[in-house]
């Protein structure tokens, strides 16, 4: 089949994306600015076509928990919400990563704290690569920058979840997920037939139980289990750091920006070339893993680092980490539901400049 | 030359309110109304109608295809 191009929200791209992957189920419950998702999925009625289900559970707890249920049994299943939706589910999450089941997970950030603005904010990186509930767990962190890249990581999605059998978040903001792009369609994936050996399915004969928990009361296997995952994190940083880079080769000044913020970058570039400043844009598109060693290489080429971002200051931190105080890292953020102007960015890294 | 009167019709439920169609209005015409939407956004409306010249500059740059624009010539 050939590849169709339609005029969609970023919500609509997730919903869509999850048809197209072959998902099994859905569950979610709706809160602004996500709620076009499970629109879109009742609206396109997938039970009857590809047999995905699609359900409103009661409240984000019922719906994060039915993922866990759905990804024992070796599922596709995925949930979406927004910044005081994902709060709610973080036991669940959790859960799942200290279970090692695969999901996806969608957070389509709004202003907070608590219940916040309805509007566009980055706050919740924090929350979503260093772990918002307990336990050292990490989630495979995507940061779209587009409605196209909001479709294609549904699928990407889905696929390091049970590469690596750990649960997904793609780390989206109000602005993409409400925004209108063209998006290339890929062609529908059909739903896996198969299950994986670890699922909980019922017991045959051939094999041993399945069992799937989070929970171990001798300390001694505890430990066992905590290296196990450590050992899959340091892999995952190995080998699936993705990252996009803008204008790098002879920037002096450099940009770190991610999702929304990475388009007013990438512009905020372009209008500094204008006046002669040579600025480049690094967009790191896996957040878990961060892109510590390109980010490391390039401080050694640049004068100084301006990490943008929709919140008080969070990957700023990471980017430090990454830099280990080779050149001077700032960090210019607008929060609770502002977006930055290009020139207000540019302005910023001037300032820096004079300054510096 | 007859004189244009324009009139726009906003579809409350659909709107975000960016405000795009606010800026793109050559007179005026547009405010962000007060009250919200079921989805919690202040949505676009006709706040001086009488000043609507019907050139939906609005209708065209709204991302979400909101604005539906009526011309009368009178």
């Amino acid at each position: 089949m050939e590849k169709e191009l339609r005029l969609m929200k970023g919500n609509e791209a997730v919903a869509e994306g999850a048809i197209r992957a072959g998902a099994d189920g859905y569950f979610g419950y709706p809160i602004t600015p996500q709620s076009e998702i499970i629109e879109y999925l009742m609206e396109s009625k997938p039970w009857e076509t590809t047999g995905m289900v699609v359900l409103q559970a009661e409240s984000e707890l019922a719906s994060i928990n039915m993922v866990y249920g759905g990804a024992g049994c070796g599922k596709k299943v995925m949930t979406t919400s927004s910044s005081p939706g994902i709060s709610l589910m973080q036991e669940g999450i959790t859960y799942i990563a200290g279970a090692e089941l695969p999901c996806l997970i969608v957070n389509v950030v709004r202003g907070g704290p608590g219940l916040g603005t309805i509007q566009p904010s980055q706050s919740d990186y924090s929350q979503a690569v260093k772990g918002g509930g307990h336990g050292d767990y990490h989630l495979i962190v995507l940061a779209p920058a587009s409605v196209q890249e909001m479709f294609d990581f549904v699928s990407l999605g889905f696929d390091l979840a049970f590469k690596y059998r750990n649960p997904v978040m793609i780390l989206s903001d109000g602005a993409i997920g409400q925004m209108m792009e063209k998006v290339w369609l890929s062609p529908y994936r059909e739903r896996s037939k198969t299950v994986p050996e670890w699922a909980t399915t019922g017991k045959p004969d051939s094999r041993k139980r399945n069992i799937i928990t989070s929970l171990e009361l001798d300390p001694n296997r505890q430990e066992i289990f905590n290296q196990k995952l450590v050992k899959k994190y340091n892999l995952i940083r190995e080998t699936e750091v993705r990252f996009e880079e803008f204008q790098c080769d002879d920037a002096e000044y450099l940009y770190v920006a991610y999702g929304t913020s990475a388009r007013v970058c990438q512009k905020a570039v372009e209008l500094a070339r204008n006046e002669g400043i040579r600025a480049g844009l690094l967009r790191p598109v896996t957040l878990f893993p961060f892109p510590v060693e390109r980010i490391n290489e390039l401080a050694g080429k640049v004068r100084l680092i301006l990490s943008v971002e929709m919140s008080a200051g969070q990957m700023v931190e990471d980017v430090m980490l990454s830099v280990a105080g080779k050149v001077p890292v700032y960090h210019y953020g607008r929060m609770g539901g502002m977006i930055p102007a290009p020139d207000e960015v540019v302005e910023n890294l001037k300032e820096r400049i004079i300054g510096g | 030359m007859a004189k244009i009167r324009g009139s726009i019709v906003v579809n409350i439920e659909r709107c975000k309110g960016c405000e795009v169609c606010m800026v793109s209005c050559p007179t005026g015409t547009i405010g962000m109304a007060k009250e919200v939407n079921g989805k919690g956004y202040n949505y676009a409306y006709p706040a001086n109608p009488d000043l609507c010249i019907g050139c939906a500059s609005c209708a065209i740059v709204c991302p979400d295809g909101v604005i539906t624009v009526y011309k009368t010539k009178i």
